[in-house]
Protein backbone atom coordinates (compact mmCIF):
# COMPACT_ATOMS: atom_id res chain seq x y z
CA UNK A 1 0.00 0.00 0.00
CA UNK A 2 1.26 3.47 -0.87
CA UNK A 3 0.24 6.41 1.29
CA UNK A 4 0.44 8.96 -1.53
CA UNK A 5 -2.17 7.00 -3.48
CA UNK A 6 -4.46 6.75 -0.46
CA UNK A 7 -4.09 10.51 0.00
CA UNK A 8 -4.92 11.03 -3.68
CA UNK A 9 -8.20 9.13 -3.43
CA UNK A 10 -9.02 10.81 -0.12
CA UNK A 11 -8.48 14.22 -1.74
CA UNK A 12 -10.97 13.31 -4.45
CA UNK A 13 -13.70 12.70 -1.86
CA UNK A 14 -12.69 15.62 0.36
CA UNK A 15 -12.87 18.03 -2.59
CA UNK A 16 -16.31 16.65 -3.31
CA UNK A 17 -17.35 17.16 0.31
CA UNK A 18 -16.40 20.82 -0.02
CA UNK A 19 -18.49 21.28 -3.18
CA UNK A 20 -21.58 19.28 -2.27
CA UNK A 21 -24.31 20.82 -0.23
CA UNK A 22 -26.01 17.43 0.04
CA UNK A 23 -22.89 15.80 1.50
CA UNK A 24 -22.42 18.69 3.92
CA UNK A 25 -26.04 18.45 4.99
CA UNK A 26 -25.61 14.71 5.57
CA UNK A 27 -22.80 15.45 7.97
CA UNK A 28 -24.47 18.30 9.85
CA UNK A 29 -28.15 18.74 8.97
CA UNK A 30 -29.49 15.32 9.95
CA UNK A 31 -27.72 15.20 13.32
CA UNK A 32 -29.26 18.62 14.07
CA UNK A 33 -32.74 17.44 13.05
CA UNK A 34 -32.46 14.26 15.12
CA UNK A 35 -31.13 16.06 18.16
CA UNK A 36 -33.81 18.76 18.08
CA UNK A 37 -36.70 16.34 17.51
CA UNK A 38 -35.62 13.63 19.94
CA UNK A 39 -34.24 16.05 22.49
CA UNK A 40 -37.54 17.93 22.68
CA UNK A 41 -39.53 14.68 22.70
CA UNK A 42 -37.53 13.27 25.59
CA UNK A 43 -37.80 16.57 27.45
CA UNK A 44 -41.58 16.44 26.99
CA UNK A 45 -41.74 12.90 28.38
CA UNK A 46 -39.55 13.78 31.33
CA UNK A 47 -41.70 16.82 32.15
CA UNK A 48 -45.09 15.06 31.78
CA UNK A 49 -44.45 11.47 32.79
CA UNK A 50 -41.54 12.11 35.09
CA UNK A 51 -38.08 10.67 35.31
CA UNK A 52 -34.69 12.21 35.36
CA UNK A 53 -32.28 13.70 32.92
CA UNK A 54 -30.73 10.27 32.38
CA UNK A 55 -33.54 9.53 29.95
CA UNK A 56 -32.64 12.57 27.88
CA UNK A 57 -28.95 11.62 27.90
CA UNK A 58 -29.74 7.98 27.05
CA UNK A 59 -31.84 9.02 24.05
CA UNK A 60 -29.43 11.67 22.86
CA UNK A 61 -26.52 9.30 23.52
CA UNK A 62 -28.24 6.78 21.25
CA UNK A 63 -28.62 9.38 18.50
CA UNK A 64 -25.04 10.55 18.81
CA UNK A 65 -23.47 7.07 18.94
CA UNK A 66 -25.64 5.91 16.02
CA UNK A 67 -23.67 8.41 13.94
CA UNK A 68 -20.72 5.98 13.97
CA UNK A 69 -22.29 3.01 12.18
CA UNK A 70 -24.43 5.29 10.00
CA UNK A 71 -21.53 7.44 8.75
CA UNK A 72 -19.17 4.47 8.57
CA UNK A 73 -21.57 2.66 6.24
CA UNK A 74 -22.74 5.73 4.35
CA UNK A 75 -19.27 6.96 3.36
CA UNK A 76 -18.35 3.65 1.76
CA UNK A 77 -21.54 3.10 -0.20
CA UNK A 78 -22.25 6.69 -1.25
CA UNK A 79 -18.65 7.34 -2.31
CA UNK A 80 -18.84 4.25 -4.50
CA UNK A 81 -22.10 5.57 -5.96
CA UNK A 82 -20.47 8.95 -6.65
CA UNK A 83 -17.86 7.18 -8.76
CA UNK A 84 -20.53 5.23 -10.61
CA UNK A 85 -22.65 8.35 -11.25
CA UNK A 86 -19.55 10.19 -12.49
CA UNK A 87 -18.35 7.24 -14.60
CA UNK A 88 -15.10 7.63 -12.69
CA UNK A 89 -14.47 4.05 -11.58
CA UNK A 90 -12.46 3.35 -14.72
CA UNK A 91 -10.32 6.46 -14.17
CA UNK A 92 -9.52 5.19 -10.69
CA UNK A 93 -8.57 1.69 -11.73
CA UNK A 94 -6.51 2.57 -14.80
CA UNK A 95 -4.23 4.28 -12.30
CA UNK A 96 -1.80 2.27 -10.15
CA UNK A 97 -4.13 2.18 -7.14
CA UNK A 98 -4.79 -1.18 -5.59
CA UNK A 99 -8.28 -2.30 -4.68
CA UNK A 100 -7.23 -2.54 -1.03
CA UNK A 101 -5.97 1.07 -1.11
CA UNK A 102 -9.31 2.28 -2.41
CA UNK A 103 -11.20 0.36 0.26
CA UNK A 104 -8.80 1.55 2.98
CA UNK A 105 -9.45 5.15 1.92
CA UNK A 106 -13.20 4.71 2.10
CA UNK A 107 -12.92 3.14 5.56
CA UNK A 108 -10.67 5.93 6.83
CA UNK A 109 -12.95 8.62 5.41
CA UNK A 110 -15.81 6.93 7.28
CA UNK A 111 -13.86 7.32 10.51
CA UNK A 112 -12.96 10.94 9.79
CA UNK A 113 -16.48 12.00 8.91
CA UNK A 114 -17.94 10.00 11.82
CA UNK A 115 -15.67 11.89 14.18
CA UNK A 116 -16.64 15.25 12.64
CA UNK A 117 -20.38 14.51 12.87
CA UNK A 118 -20.02 12.94 16.32
CA UNK A 119 -18.11 15.91 17.75
CA UNK A 120 -20.56 18.35 16.20
CA UNK A 121 -23.58 16.44 17.54
CA UNK A 122 -21.98 16.02 20.98
CA UNK A 123 -21.35 19.75 21.21
CA UNK A 124 -24.85 20.58 20.01
CA UNK A 125 -26.46 18.21 22.54
CA UNK A 126 -24.57 20.00 25.29
CA UNK A 127 -25.50 23.46 24.04
CA UNK A 128 -29.19 22.64 23.56
CA UNK A 129 -29.92 20.34 26.50
CA UNK A 130 -26.85 20.41 28.72
CA UNK A 131 -26.58 16.71 27.94
CA UNK A 132 -22.88 15.91 27.96
CA UNK A 133 -22.14 12.67 26.11
CA UNK A 134 -18.45 13.17 26.86
CA UNK A 135 -19.03 12.36 30.56
CA UNK A 136 -18.88 8.76 29.37
CA UNK A 137 -15.18 9.47 28.94
CA UNK A 138 -12.76 6.90 27.55
CA UNK A 139 -15.54 4.31 27.21
CA UNK A 140 -16.57 6.18 24.07
CA UNK A 141 -13.37 4.96 22.40
CA UNK A 142 -14.05 1.18 22.40
CA UNK A 143 -17.78 1.76 21.82
CA UNK A 144 -17.14 4.14 18.93
CA UNK A 145 -14.56 1.79 17.44
CA UNK A 146 -16.93 -1.18 17.60
CA UNK A 147 -19.78 0.83 16.08
CA UNK A 148 -17.58 2.10 13.25
CA UNK A 149 -16.49 -1.47 12.55
CA UNK A 150 -20.17 -2.43 12.46
CA UNK A 151 -20.84 0.42 10.00
CA UNK A 152 -17.93 -0.71 7.82
CA UNK A 153 -19.46 -4.19 7.62
CA UNK A 154 -22.66 -2.73 6.19
CA UNK A 155 -20.79 -0.31 3.96
CA UNK A 156 -18.74 -3.09 2.40
CA UNK A 157 -21.76 -5.35 2.00
CA UNK A 158 -23.83 -2.66 0.29
CA UNK A 159 -20.92 -1.54 -1.89
CA UNK A 160 -20.37 -5.16 -2.92
CA UNK A 161 -24.03 -5.57 -3.87
CA UNK A 162 -24.14 -2.23 -5.75
CA UNK A 163 -20.96 -3.14 -7.65
CA UNK A 164 -22.51 -6.41 -8.72
CA UNK A 165 -26.02 -5.23 -9.56
CA UNK A 166 -25.42 -1.57 -10.42
CA UNK A 167 -27.10 1.68 -9.44
CA UNK A 168 -30.62 0.33 -9.90
CA UNK A 169 -30.42 -0.82 -6.29
CA UNK A 170 -28.63 2.29 -5.07
CA UNK A 171 -31.36 3.07 -2.56
CA UNK A 172 -29.76 0.44 -0.31
CA UNK A 173 -27.00 2.94 0.38
CA UNK A 174 -29.45 5.09 2.36
CA UNK A 175 -31.81 2.48 3.71
CA UNK A 176 -29.99 -0.79 4.41
CA UNK A 177 -28.62 0.10 7.81
CA UNK A 178 -32.08 1.11 9.01
CA UNK A 179 -33.24 -2.45 8.38
CA UNK A 180 -30.98 -3.61 11.21
CA UNK A 181 -31.54 -0.50 13.36
CA UNK A 182 -34.50 -1.97 15.32
CA UNK A 183 -32.25 -4.85 16.41
CA UNK A 184 -29.50 -2.46 17.47
CA UNK A 185 -31.74 -1.16 20.31
CA UNK A 186 -30.47 2.36 19.77
CA UNK A 187 -33.15 4.20 21.79
CA UNK A 188 -34.66 1.45 23.93
CA UNK A 189 -33.59 -1.55 25.97
CA UNK A 190 -33.25 -4.94 24.31
CA UNK A 191 -35.91 -6.24 26.72
CA UNK A 192 -38.45 -3.99 25.00
CA UNK A 193 -38.23 -6.15 21.89
CA UNK A 194 -40.29 -9.31 21.33
CA UNK A 195 -38.54 -12.50 22.41
CA UNK A 196 -37.63 -13.61 18.87
CA UNK A 197 -36.13 -10.19 18.17
CA UNK A 198 -34.15 -10.35 21.41
CA UNK A 199 -32.56 -13.55 20.09
CA UNK A 200 -31.59 -11.70 16.92
CA UNK A 201 -29.91 -8.95 18.95
CA UNK A 202 -27.45 -11.50 20.34
CA UNK A 203 -25.91 -11.51 16.87
CA UNK A 204 -26.01 -7.74 16.39
CA UNK A 205 -22.82 -6.25 17.86
CA UNK A 206 -24.21 -2.69 18.01
CA UNK A 207 -26.94 -3.76 20.46
CA UNK A 208 -24.28 -4.56 23.10
CA UNK A 209 -22.83 -1.06 22.82
CA UNK A 210 -26.17 0.72 23.22
CA UNK A 211 -27.06 -1.52 26.17
CA UNK A 212 -23.69 -0.75 27.76
CA UNK A 213 -24.21 2.98 27.17
CA UNK A 214 -27.62 2.99 28.88
CA UNK A 215 -26.30 0.95 31.78
CA UNK A 216 -23.39 3.34 32.26
CA UNK A 217 -25.66 6.39 32.12
CA UNK A 218 -27.86 4.77 34.81
CA UNK A 219 -24.80 4.48 37.02
CA UNK A 220 -23.99 0.78 36.52
CA UNK A 221 -20.54 -0.42 35.65
CA UNK A 222 -20.18 -2.41 32.47
CA UNK A 223 -16.91 -4.34 32.29
CA UNK A 224 -14.96 -4.06 29.07
CA UNK A 225 -15.06 -7.84 28.80
CA UNK A 226 -18.75 -7.43 27.87
CA UNK A 227 -17.50 -6.19 24.49
CA UNK A 228 -15.41 -9.27 23.71
CA UNK A 229 -18.22 -11.29 22.13
CA UNK A 230 -19.62 -8.42 20.00
CA UNK A 231 -16.06 -7.56 18.91
CA UNK A 232 -15.44 -11.15 17.81
CA UNK A 233 -18.78 -11.16 16.02
CA UNK A 234 -17.98 -7.86 14.31
CA UNK A 235 -14.55 -9.05 13.19
CA UNK A 236 -16.09 -12.20 11.69
CA UNK A 237 -18.72 -10.08 9.88
CA UNK A 238 -16.02 -7.69 8.70
CA UNK A 239 -13.91 -10.52 7.30
CA UNK A 240 -16.95 -11.93 5.49
CA UNK A 241 -17.93 -8.49 4.14
CA UNK A 242 -14.36 -7.85 2.95
CA UNK A 243 -14.36 -11.22 1.22
CA UNK A 244 -17.70 -10.46 -0.35
CA UNK A 245 -16.66 -7.06 -1.78
CA UNK A 246 -13.42 -8.58 -3.07
CA UNK A 247 -15.44 -11.26 -4.86
CA UNK A 248 -17.77 -8.60 -6.28
CA UNK A 249 -14.78 -6.66 -7.61
CA UNK A 250 -13.32 -9.78 -9.24
CA UNK A 251 -16.77 -10.48 -10.67
CA UNK A 252 -17.02 -7.03 -12.30
CA UNK A 253 -13.48 -7.39 -13.63
CA UNK A 254 -14.77 -10.43 -15.51
CA UNK A 255 -17.58 -8.28 -16.94
CA UNK A 256 -15.43 -5.22 -17.49
CA UNK A 257 -15.22 -2.14 -15.33
CA UNK A 258 -16.64 0.03 -18.11
CA UNK A 259 -19.87 -1.96 -18.00
CA UNK A 260 -20.57 -1.14 -14.34
CA UNK A 261 -23.22 1.54 -13.98
CA UNK B 1 12.27 -3.45 -28.35
CA UNK B 2 8.77 -4.70 -27.74
CA UNK B 3 6.91 -2.93 -24.94
CA UNK B 4 3.65 -4.79 -25.41
CA UNK B 5 3.12 -8.44 -26.20
CA UNK B 6 -0.33 -9.93 -26.52
CA UNK B 7 -0.58 -13.67 -27.01
CA UNK B 8 -3.66 -15.74 -27.84
CA UNK B 9 -5.94 -13.34 -25.98
CA UNK B 10 -9.56 -14.43 -25.73
CA UNK B 11 -12.62 -13.07 -23.99
CA UNK B 12 -15.96 -14.77 -23.73
CA UNK B 13 -19.04 -13.11 -22.25
CA UNK B 14 -21.71 -15.59 -21.20
CA UNK B 15 -20.55 -18.22 -23.69
CA UNK B 16 -20.32 -15.62 -26.50
CA UNK B 17 -16.74 -15.24 -27.71
CA UNK B 18 -15.95 -11.56 -28.21
CA UNK B 19 -12.17 -11.78 -28.66
CA UNK B 20 -11.10 -15.00 -30.33
CA UNK B 21 -7.40 -15.48 -29.70
CA UNK B 22 -5.60 -12.39 -30.92
CA UNK B 23 -1.83 -11.91 -30.81
CA UNK B 24 0.17 -8.80 -31.57
CA UNK B 25 3.04 -6.80 -30.24
CA UNK B 26 4.16 -3.22 -30.24
CA UNK B 27 7.55 -1.55 -30.38
CA UNK B 28 8.61 1.28 -28.09
CA UNK B 29 7.72 4.62 -29.70
CA UNK B 30 5.22 3.08 -32.10
CA UNK B 31 1.77 4.54 -32.69
CA UNK B 32 -0.65 1.70 -33.27
CA UNK B 33 -4.23 2.17 -34.42
CA UNK B 34 -6.95 -0.34 -33.67
CA UNK B 35 -9.85 -0.11 -36.08
CA UNK B 36 -12.95 -2.15 -36.47
CA UNK B 37 -16.70 -1.89 -36.91
CA UNK B 38 -18.85 -1.43 -33.80
CA UNK B 39 -18.77 -4.57 -31.68
CA UNK B 40 -15.51 -5.78 -33.22
CA UNK B 41 -13.86 -5.92 -29.78
CA UNK B 42 -11.74 -2.74 -29.73
CA UNK B 43 -12.81 -1.49 -26.30
CA UNK B 44 -12.75 -5.03 -24.90
CA UNK B 45 -9.14 -5.36 -26.05
CA UNK B 46 -8.16 -2.01 -24.56
CA UNK B 47 -9.79 -2.96 -21.25
CA UNK B 48 -7.79 -6.19 -21.12
CA UNK B 49 -4.57 -4.32 -21.87
CA UNK B 50 -5.34 -2.03 -18.93
CA UNK B 51 -6.16 -4.85 -16.53
CA UNK B 52 -9.73 -3.68 -15.94
CA UNK B 53 -11.19 -6.72 -17.68
CA UNK B 54 -10.05 -10.25 -16.96
CA UNK B 55 -9.24 -12.21 -20.14
CA UNK B 56 -10.74 -15.68 -20.50
CA UNK B 57 -7.34 -16.93 -21.67
CA UNK B 58 -4.10 -15.67 -23.13
CA UNK B 59 -1.50 -13.27 -21.85
CA UNK B 60 -0.70 -9.57 -21.88
CA UNK B 61 2.84 -8.39 -21.12
CA UNK B 62 3.58 -4.69 -20.81
CA UNK B 63 7.16 -3.38 -20.33
CA UNK B 64 8.13 -7.05 -19.90
CA UNK B 65 5.77 -7.45 -16.93
CA UNK B 66 2.72 -9.62 -16.83
CA UNK B 67 -0.71 -7.98 -16.61
CA UNK B 68 -2.63 -8.15 -14.26
CA UNK B 69 -0.05 -9.64 -11.89
CA UNK B 70 2.06 -6.45 -12.01
CA UNK B 71 -0.87 -4.13 -12.72
CA UNK B 72 0.08 -1.40 -10.29
CA UNK B 73 3.71 -1.29 -11.45
CA UNK B 74 2.70 -1.23 -15.11
CA UNK B 75 0.07 1.48 -14.67
CA UNK B 76 2.63 3.83 -13.09
CA UNK B 77 3.92 4.29 -16.67
CA UNK B 78 0.75 3.74 -18.64
CA UNK B 79 -2.48 5.71 -18.95
CA UNK B 80 -5.82 5.79 -20.71
CA UNK B 81 -8.30 8.33 -21.97
CA UNK B 82 -11.73 7.48 -23.25
CA UNK B 83 -15.05 8.92 -24.16
CA UNK B 84 -16.54 6.21 -21.92
CA UNK B 85 -15.22 7.83 -18.77
CA UNK B 86 -15.71 11.14 -17.03
CA UNK B 87 -14.04 12.94 -14.21
CA UNK B 88 -16.02 13.89 -11.08
CA UNK B 89 -18.36 16.62 -12.31
CA UNK B 90 -18.53 18.75 -9.23
CA UNK B 91 -14.78 19.14 -8.87
CA UNK B 92 -12.90 21.87 -10.68
CA UNK B 93 -10.43 20.99 -13.43
CA UNK B 94 -7.58 21.91 -11.07
CA UNK B 95 -8.91 19.68 -8.29
CA UNK B 96 -9.42 16.77 -10.67
CA UNK B 97 -5.85 17.00 -11.88
CA UNK B 98 -4.49 17.41 -8.36
CA UNK B 99 -6.11 14.28 -6.92
CA UNK B 100 -5.25 12.30 -10.04
CA UNK B 101 -1.62 13.39 -9.81
CA UNK B 102 -1.41 11.90 -6.30
CA UNK B 103 -2.16 8.45 -7.70
CA UNK B 104 1.27 8.53 -9.33
CA UNK B 105 4.67 8.89 -7.81
CA UNK B 106 5.41 12.33 -9.29
CA UNK B 107 8.31 14.27 -7.86
CA UNK B 108 7.65 17.92 -8.64
CA UNK B 109 3.87 17.87 -8.63
CA UNK B 110 3.10 21.56 -8.96
CA UNK B 111 5.57 22.02 -11.83
CA UNK B 112 4.08 19.00 -13.59
CA UNK B 113 0.56 20.38 -13.23
CA UNK B 114 1.63 23.80 -14.55
CA UNK B 115 3.13 22.07 -17.56
CA UNK B 116 -0.02 20.03 -18.17
CA UNK B 117 -2.11 23.19 -17.82
CA UNK B 118 -0.12 24.94 -20.51
CA UNK B 119 0.19 21.94 -22.90
CA UNK B 120 -3.55 21.30 -22.88
CA UNK B 121 -4.46 25.00 -22.86
CA UNK B 122 -6.42 24.72 -19.64
CA UNK B 123 -5.62 28.16 -18.19
CA UNK B 124 -9.14 29.51 -18.65
CA UNK B 125 -10.80 26.30 -17.50
CA UNK B 126 -8.56 25.73 -14.49
CA UNK B 127 -10.99 26.80 -11.78
CA UNK B 128 -14.21 25.82 -13.54
CA UNK B 129 -16.34 22.88 -12.40
CA UNK B 130 -15.92 19.94 -14.77
CA UNK B 131 -19.71 19.77 -15.17
CA UNK B 132 -19.76 23.24 -16.72
CA UNK B 133 -17.40 22.31 -19.56
CA UNK B 134 -18.41 21.57 -23.13
CA UNK B 135 -17.89 18.05 -24.51
CA UNK B 136 -14.74 19.16 -26.32
CA UNK B 137 -13.31 20.86 -23.25
CA UNK B 138 -14.04 17.76 -21.18
CA UNK B 139 -12.21 15.60 -23.72
CA UNK B 140 -9.24 17.93 -23.37
CA UNK B 141 -9.30 17.64 -19.58
CA UNK B 142 -9.55 13.86 -19.89
CA UNK B 143 -6.50 13.84 -22.12
CA UNK B 144 -4.68 16.08 -19.65
CA UNK B 145 -5.55 13.62 -16.88
CA UNK B 146 -4.14 10.78 -18.95
CA UNK B 147 -0.90 12.72 -19.43
CA UNK B 148 -0.42 13.57 -15.79
CA UNK B 149 2.15 10.76 -15.33
CA UNK B 150 3.81 11.39 -18.74
CA UNK B 151 3.12 7.75 -19.69
CA UNK B 152 5.45 5.56 -21.70
CA UNK B 153 2.40 3.85 -23.14
CA UNK B 154 -0.83 5.73 -23.70
CA UNK B 155 -4.13 4.13 -24.69
CA UNK B 156 -6.61 6.47 -26.33
CA UNK B 157 -10.18 5.57 -27.13
CA UNK B 158 -11.50 8.12 -29.65
CA UNK B 159 -9.02 10.77 -28.47
CA UNK B 160 -10.12 13.68 -30.60
CA UNK B 161 -13.86 12.97 -30.74
CA UNK B 162 -15.82 16.13 -29.96
CA UNK B 163 -12.76 18.37 -30.18
CA UNK B 164 -13.03 21.28 -32.57
CA UNK B 165 -10.82 20.87 -35.68
CA UNK B 166 -8.19 23.36 -34.57
CA UNK B 167 -7.72 21.68 -31.17
CA UNK B 168 -7.85 18.21 -32.77
CA UNK B 169 -4.97 19.16 -35.08
CA UNK B 170 -3.09 20.63 -32.13
CA UNK B 171 -3.57 17.40 -30.17
CA UNK B 172 -2.44 15.23 -33.07
CA UNK B 173 0.71 17.34 -33.39
CA UNK B 174 1.18 17.02 -29.66
CA UNK B 175 1.02 13.21 -29.80
CA UNK B 176 3.57 13.14 -32.65
CA UNK B 177 5.78 15.52 -30.76
CA UNK B 178 5.62 13.39 -27.59
CA UNK B 179 6.63 10.37 -29.59
CA UNK B 180 9.55 12.24 -31.15
CA UNK B 181 10.82 13.73 -27.89
CA UNK B 182 10.08 10.98 -25.38
CA UNK B 183 9.51 7.91 -27.53
CA UNK B 184 5.96 7.67 -26.13
CA UNK B 185 4.04 4.70 -27.50
CA UNK B 186 0.38 5.19 -28.28
CA UNK B 187 -2.48 2.83 -29.03
CA UNK B 188 -5.56 4.54 -30.34
CA UNK B 189 -8.97 3.63 -31.57
CA UNK B 190 -10.78 6.14 -33.73
CA UNK B 191 -13.48 6.39 -36.32
CA UNK B 192 -11.60 9.23 -37.96
CA UNK B 193 -9.71 7.40 -40.70
CA UNK B 194 -7.74 10.46 -41.79
CA UNK B 195 -6.52 10.80 -38.21
CA UNK B 196 -5.46 7.15 -38.04
CA UNK B 197 -3.76 7.42 -41.42
CA UNK B 198 -1.79 10.50 -40.42
CA UNK B 199 -0.90 9.36 -36.88
CA UNK B 200 -0.39 5.63 -36.92
CA UNK B 201 2.67 3.69 -37.96
CA UNK B 202 0.63 0.52 -38.04
CA UNK B 203 -3.03 -0.41 -37.92
CA UNK B 204 -4.73 -3.51 -36.57
CA UNK B 205 -8.11 -4.21 -38.06
CA UNK B 206 -10.41 -6.12 -35.75
CA UNK B 207 -13.53 -7.84 -36.95
CA UNK B 208 -15.71 -10.18 -34.95
CA UNK B 209 -12.97 -10.58 -32.36
CA UNK B 210 -10.24 -11.45 -34.84
CA UNK B 211 -7.36 -9.47 -36.33
CA UNK B 212 -8.10 -9.37 -40.04
CA UNK B 213 -5.55 -6.73 -40.99
CA UNK B 214 -2.18 -5.74 -39.50
CA UNK B 215 -0.02 -3.42 -41.55
CA UNK B 216 0.87 0.20 -42.23
CA UNK B 217 -2.09 2.37 -43.31
CA UNK B 218 -0.54 2.71 -46.79
CA UNK B 219 -0.11 -1.02 -47.28
CA UNK B 220 -3.65 -1.71 -46.10
CA UNK B 221 -5.04 0.91 -48.49
CA UNK B 222 -3.03 -0.62 -51.34
CA UNK B 223 -4.97 -3.84 -50.91
CA UNK B 224 -7.91 -2.00 -52.44
CA UNK B 225 -7.52 -2.14 -56.22
CA UNK B 226 -10.17 0.36 -57.23
CA UNK B 227 -9.41 4.04 -57.79
CA UNK B 228 -11.79 6.84 -58.68
CA UNK B 229 -11.13 8.80 -61.83
CA UNK B 230 -13.00 12.14 -61.86
CA UNK B 231 -13.52 13.87 -65.19
CA UNK B 232 -15.39 16.97 -66.35
CA UNK B 233 -16.35 15.93 -69.86
CA UNK B 234 -16.51 18.72 -72.45
CA UNK B 235 -16.93 16.63 -75.64
CA UNK B 236 -18.28 13.19 -76.62
CA UNK B 237 -20.11 12.17 -73.45
CA UNK B 238 -21.89 9.52 -75.50
CA UNK B 239 -18.53 8.04 -76.46
CA UNK B 240 -17.60 7.83 -72.81
CA UNK B 241 -20.89 6.08 -71.94
CA UNK B 242 -20.24 3.56 -74.70
CA UNK B 243 -16.70 2.99 -73.50
CA UNK B 244 -17.83 2.47 -69.89
CA UNK B 245 -20.46 -0.04 -70.99
CA UNK B 246 -18.00 -2.00 -73.10
CA UNK B 247 -15.48 -2.10 -70.23
CA UNK B 248 -18.16 -2.88 -67.57
CA UNK B 249 -17.10 0.08 -65.45
CA UNK B 250 -19.24 1.81 -62.81
CA UNK B 251 -19.70 5.56 -62.83
CA UNK B 252 -21.80 8.34 -61.40
CA UNK B 253 -22.15 11.97 -62.37
CA UNK B 254 -22.58 14.66 -59.77
CA UNK B 255 -22.32 18.39 -60.49
CA UNK B 256 -20.95 17.82 -63.99
CA UNK B 257 -18.15 15.58 -62.74
CA UNK B 258 -18.21 11.95 -63.82
CA UNK B 259 -16.60 9.66 -61.27
CA UNK B 260 -15.46 6.36 -62.73
CA UNK B 261 -14.37 3.40 -60.62
CA UNK B 262 -11.48 1.66 -62.28
CA UNK B 263 -8.71 -0.69 -61.16
CA UNK B 264 -5.49 1.20 -60.49
CA UNK B 265 -3.47 -1.09 -62.78
CA UNK B 266 -5.84 -0.41 -65.70
CA UNK B 267 -5.88 3.36 -65.30
CA UNK B 268 -3.17 4.18 -67.95
CA UNK B 269 -4.88 2.03 -70.57
CA UNK B 270 -8.26 3.52 -69.79
CA UNK B 271 -6.91 7.09 -70.11
CA UNK B 272 -5.35 6.14 -73.44
CA UNK B 273 -8.70 4.79 -74.65
CA UNK B 274 -10.44 8.02 -73.66
CA UNK B 275 -8.02 10.01 -75.80
CA UNK B 276 -8.28 7.49 -78.63
CA UNK B 277 -12.09 7.81 -78.62
CA UNK B 278 -11.82 11.60 -78.95
CA UNK B 279 -13.41 12.22 -75.56
CA UNK B 280 -12.40 15.62 -74.24
CA UNK B 281 -12.31 16.78 -70.65
CA UNK B 282 -11.43 20.04 -68.92
CA UNK B 283 -10.72 18.71 -65.41
CA UNK B 284 -9.18 15.49 -64.16
CA UNK B 285 -8.40 14.13 -60.70
CA UNK B 286 -7.65 10.68 -59.30
CA UNK B 287 -8.69 9.51 -55.84
CA UNK B 288 -6.33 6.77 -54.74
CA UNK B 289 -7.69 4.14 -52.34
CA UNK B 290 -7.48 5.15 -48.69
CA UNK B 291 -7.55 3.36 -45.37
CA UNK B 292 -11.24 4.27 -45.20
CA UNK B 293 -11.90 2.33 -48.42
CA UNK B 294 -10.10 -0.66 -46.93
CA UNK B 295 -12.02 -0.30 -43.67
CA UNK B 296 -15.35 -0.07 -45.50
CA UNK B 297 -14.53 -3.17 -47.48
CA UNK B 298 -13.75 -5.06 -44.27
CA UNK B 299 -16.79 -3.69 -42.45
CA UNK B 300 -19.06 -4.73 -45.31
CA UNK B 301 -17.80 -8.27 -45.02
CA UNK B 302 -14.71 -8.20 -47.19
CA UNK B 303 -12.58 -10.44 -45.03
CA UNK B 304 -13.15 -12.69 -42.10
CA UNK B 305 -9.84 -14.44 -42.30
CA UNK B 306 -7.70 -14.08 -39.23
CA UNK B 307 -4.05 -13.14 -39.67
Amino acid sequence: MKLYRIWGIALRYLFLFRHSLDRLSDAFFWPVVDLVMWGLTSRFFVSTIGGDNHIILALLGGIILWIFPWRGQYEISVNLLEDLWNRNLVNLFVSPILFIEWIATLLLLGVLKSLISFSFAGLLAYLLYRANIFVLGWLLLPWGALLILFGWVFGLLIAGIVMRYGTRIQTLAWTAIYMIAPFCAVYYSVETLPVWAQTVTHFVPASYVFEAMRATISGNTVPLTALIWPTILCLIYFALAALMIRRSFLHILKRGLISVE
Amino acid sequence: MSILEVKDLTKTFKKTPVIKGISFDMAEGEILGILGPNGAGKTTTLQMLLGILTPTSGSVNVFGLSMPKHKSEILESMNFSSTYTDLPWRLTVKENLIWTSYLYNIEDRSRRLDKIKSIFRLEKLWNRATASLSAGQRTRVNLARAYVNFPRLLLLDEPTASLDPEVAIYMREFFMNQRQRFNTSIILTSHNMAEVESLCDRVLILKDGLIVGNDTPKSLAKQIEDTRLNLRITKNLAGLTKLLTSRHLRSETVGGITAITVKESLLPIFLYEITKNNIHYSEISIDKPTLEDYFLKIAKGGSNEAL
